[in-house]
């Protein structure tokens, strides 16, 4: 066994142990009384452990994309479908912060994309989104130009000038040493890029100011 | 939500105890009472052997014994589960492709360790709504009903139904069943027009596979293990295709890559062992026999022919009490199974070094053969005649293959390994001439038999049919034409016992082998109307 492999192997034991501990975190706040004393410390474990678990997913995706040159399994999807299932993943996490997360999506619209991995990709976004947003996340869908166009918008303060000027960088792999976000950009442009249909290939962009008025990170997938 | 998930009844699959109780935990908050749980796949088979299950979670690994694929194969093949039962695979990661039609039975669903009970919760309801959707075209598959499961399934993309490609993928796939390659074939076109999507690439490599178009299916499988390595049925069936494009050495290969990416595949390993068997491997060939052997240990893939064939390679290797040893694990494994009895009495003559031993085996699965009166697989046939042949009855040999290639005179691959075993046996100088001349011979008969029921001659052609349909037993083709003859005459004549009796002969002779093909069902049918009629 390579270093590479044993990495991988214990990421993926650790990420065993704490999908465990993220089940039974969930089911002490189920069975808490909400004025119990330090069930107001639950969400804040939640958020945690389950940024540390989209981690460590980002992580393993990273390294089968370097390794196993995985390319993404496109099929036909019903993206009502699959922001449901995006928001019913976190749905604990935000009613624990009180977070209010909603979609928004013709249910009659399909896109063509790798499910898993635009599930991964939307997990961290949400992840992040829970950190600066106020109260509301919405995920949102349409067709643009021939692209689909998945949204994560909160209602925050918006992102801040160096990351807006980060998404230029077409290959930014220097920006990751400076922060946690960065890599998580660097992982949503390079599944988006791995996403190709013709000559037009996919893409991110980040702006503010949206319909929330805060950031809104959109993924464009041909 | 339109189906209440608290009414139905789960079964948890999982070896290990704190995940079974979360599992059964998040069920509670939904209001679930009915669950069962267990550890492993034995305990879980009796389950659903002995009780009716709505929901099943099982997960993949399940230490000991099998795994989870290996109980969804079991109830699936042993039909313990109908089409409305959803069974929803637990993975510890997204182990989607490698499984990805590379196994002939999927999951509704696969579910990634670690979700929330929200995310299991949406995921029921997703699947609940699209069984609802789907229920009556699988119903219809399920009674091998396919005209009507069509004529749902067009219904259904009218209107526009949430699960559009689901449906797309089910009518492509009928299509293959029933034998329409064109039709398979220009379903995948469609959506590949569109979007490059693996399973309609697979679609297509397999219906140009069948329609015998070797060289563009080898282009499609090629060009998705390039794009995408890890994509496993490409790799088997880039083999069976290079295997009928005589590149047998790059078969290998390629399976060779196949299990060192996934190894956990019997079909697969068995595979590689008839074609490294081929090309004088023996070394790679015992290796994918023992690990086929160990793995499908609790599978329906179990077959004696794998115990008879590492047997006989290690009798040739000199070890004598190994190869008795796998010869005992055949009576073991297929305790009252005819097959069984004779791959222990084949394997027997061709290792026991005791001449006389050896040849009252011999004796033996002769006579257990003719006892099969014809009705055997092509794979015995084979394995028979090379016993016949090691034991120095070529005659024999050859009538086996011979009768084997006439009985399945449609089947590309089996003429090729019943010709490919003329060659190894030295029995015929250009096998390839031969297998073509029997084929000709069969379809110029078909060809009369019709000929004489177009012009009216049918007493005629039932008689031509029938002495064809003895000769042939196992073949499908005339025993179909003959059962055909048998019904068109009795519809003018009416129907008499004697004549009945023979129709129905011929038509479980096709069940037998082919529970689904159409033409048979459409006959069936046709005989009781028959029957009703006449009271």
């Amino acid at each position: 066994m390579v270093f590479n492999d044993i990495l991988a192997s214990i990421i993926h034991d650790m990420k065993n142990s704490l999908g465990m501990v993220l089940s039974r975190l969930d089911e002490v706040a189920d069975e808490l009384p909400a004025n119990a004393n330090g069930s107001s410390k639950i969400p804040g474990i939640q958020q945690e452990a389950k940024r540390l678990n989209n981690n460590l997913i980002e992580l393993l995706t990273l390294y089968k994309i370097e390794n196993e040159r995985i390319s993404p399994i496109i099929d036909e999807i019903n993206v009502q479908c699959f922001l449901q299932e995006s928001i019913a993943e976190n749905l604990s996490a935000a009613n624990s912060s009180n977070m209010e997360l909603t979609y928004d999506c013709p249910d009659d619209l399909f896109g063509y994309f790798d499910e898993v991995l635009l599930h991964s990709i939307i997990n961290n976004l949400i992840g992040n989104a829970m950190r600066y947003s106020e109260s509301r996340i919405e995920l949102s869908a349409l067709e643009n130009d021939g692209y689909l166009v998945l949204c994560v918008e909160d209602d925050g303060a918006g992102f801040p000038e160096a990351m807006l000027k980060a998404q230029q960088a077409e290959t930014s792999s220097k920006g990751i040493t400076s922060g946690r976000t960065m890599l998580g950009i660097h992982f949503a442009r390079l599944i988006a890029q791995m996403h190709q249909n013709n000559e037009k290939k996919g893409f991110i962009r980040l702006s503010n100011n949206g319909k929330l008025k805060g950031g809104c990170f959109s993924i464009y997938l041909p | 939500m339109s189906i209440e998930i608290e009414k139905l009844r789960f079964l948890i699959i999982d070896d290990y105890a704190d995940m079974r109780g979360v599992l059964r935990n998040m069920l509670l908050s939904f209001g679930v009472v009915g669950i069962d749980s267990v550890s492993n796949g034995k305990e879980a088979i009796h389950n659903i052997e002995t009780q009716r299950y709505d929901v099943i979670l099982c997960d993949y690994n399940l230490g000991e014994g099998r795994d989870g694929q290996q109980v969804l194969e079991e109830i699936r093949h042993r039909k313990l589960i109908g089409v409305s039962t959803i069974f929803i695979m637990v993975t510890a990661e997204n182990t989607r492709v490698m499984v990805m039609g590379a196994v002939e039975y999927e999951p509704d669903s696969y579910l990634s360790k670690p979700f929330t009970k929200d995310l299991l919760g949406q995921r029921l309801s997703n699947l609940l709504n699209m069984k609802a959707d789907l229920v009556e075209i699988e119903h219809a598959i399920d009674a091998y009903d396919f005209d009507l499961a069509n004529r749902l399934i067009d219904i259904k993309l009218e209107q526009k139904s949430r699960n559009h490609n689901i449906l797309v993928r089910l009518k492509a796939e009928l299509a293959i069943q029933e034998r329409n390659y064109k039709e398979a074939a220009k379903i995948y076109e469609n959506i590949l027009s569109n979007r490059e999507i693996v399973w309609a690439k697979l679609g297509l490599g397999k219906a140009k596979y069948y329609e015998e178009d070797y060289i563009e299916a080898k282009k499609i499988f090629s060009e998705l293990i390039r794009d995408n390595e890890r994509f496993m049925a490409a790799y088997d069936w880039l083999a069976k295709t290079q295997q009928m494009l005589d590149e047998l050495k790059d078969a290998q290969e390629v399976l060779r890559k196949g299990v060192t990416l996934s190894a956990k595949a019997i079909p697969r390993q068995q595979a590689l062992a008839e074609l490294a068997m081929r090309n004088g491997d023996e070394k790679t060939a015992e290796k994918a026999l023992g690990q086929a052997i160990t793995l499908g240990k609790h599978s329906i893939y179990k077959h004696p022919s794998m115990f008879s064939n590492i047997a006989q390679l290690k009798a040739k290797r000199g070890l004598h009490d190994e190869a008795k040893w796998y010869v005992k694990e055949i009576a073991k494994n297929f305790k009252d199974d005819q097959e069984g009895k004779l791959y222990t009495a084949i394997s027997n003559s061709l290792i026991l070094e005791d001449a006389e031993a050896a040849k009252k085996n011999m004796q033996i699965a002769s006579d257990l053969f003719h006892e099969l009166d014809g009705q055997v697989s092509p794979q015995i046939a084979v394995d028979m005649a090379k016993a016949c042949s090691h034991s120095g009855n070529e005659e024999m040999a050859k009538e086996i293959l011979h009768q084997a290639a006439s009985n399945n005179h449609t089947d590309a691959e089996a003429l090729r390994d019943i010709s490919d075993t003329m060659g190894d046996l030295k029995l015929e100088k250009d096998p390839k001439k031969i297998i073509s001349k029997i084929k000709n011979k069969v379809v110029a008969l078909n060809n009369d038999g019709a000929k004489l029921v177009r012009s009216g001659k049918l007493a005629e052609a039932m008689q031509l049919f029938e002495e064809a349909a003895e000769g042939m037993p196992a073949n499908i083709v005339v025993n179909l034409n003959a059962a055909r003859t048998f019904l068109m005459f009795m519809e003018q004549t009416g129907p008499t016992m004697q004549l009945a009796n023979k129709l129905h002969k011929f038509l479980s002779r096709v069940e037998g082998v082919e529970p689904d093909n159409r033409a048979f069902l459409r006959l069936k049918k046709r005989a009781v109307g028959l029957i009703d009629s006449a009271g």
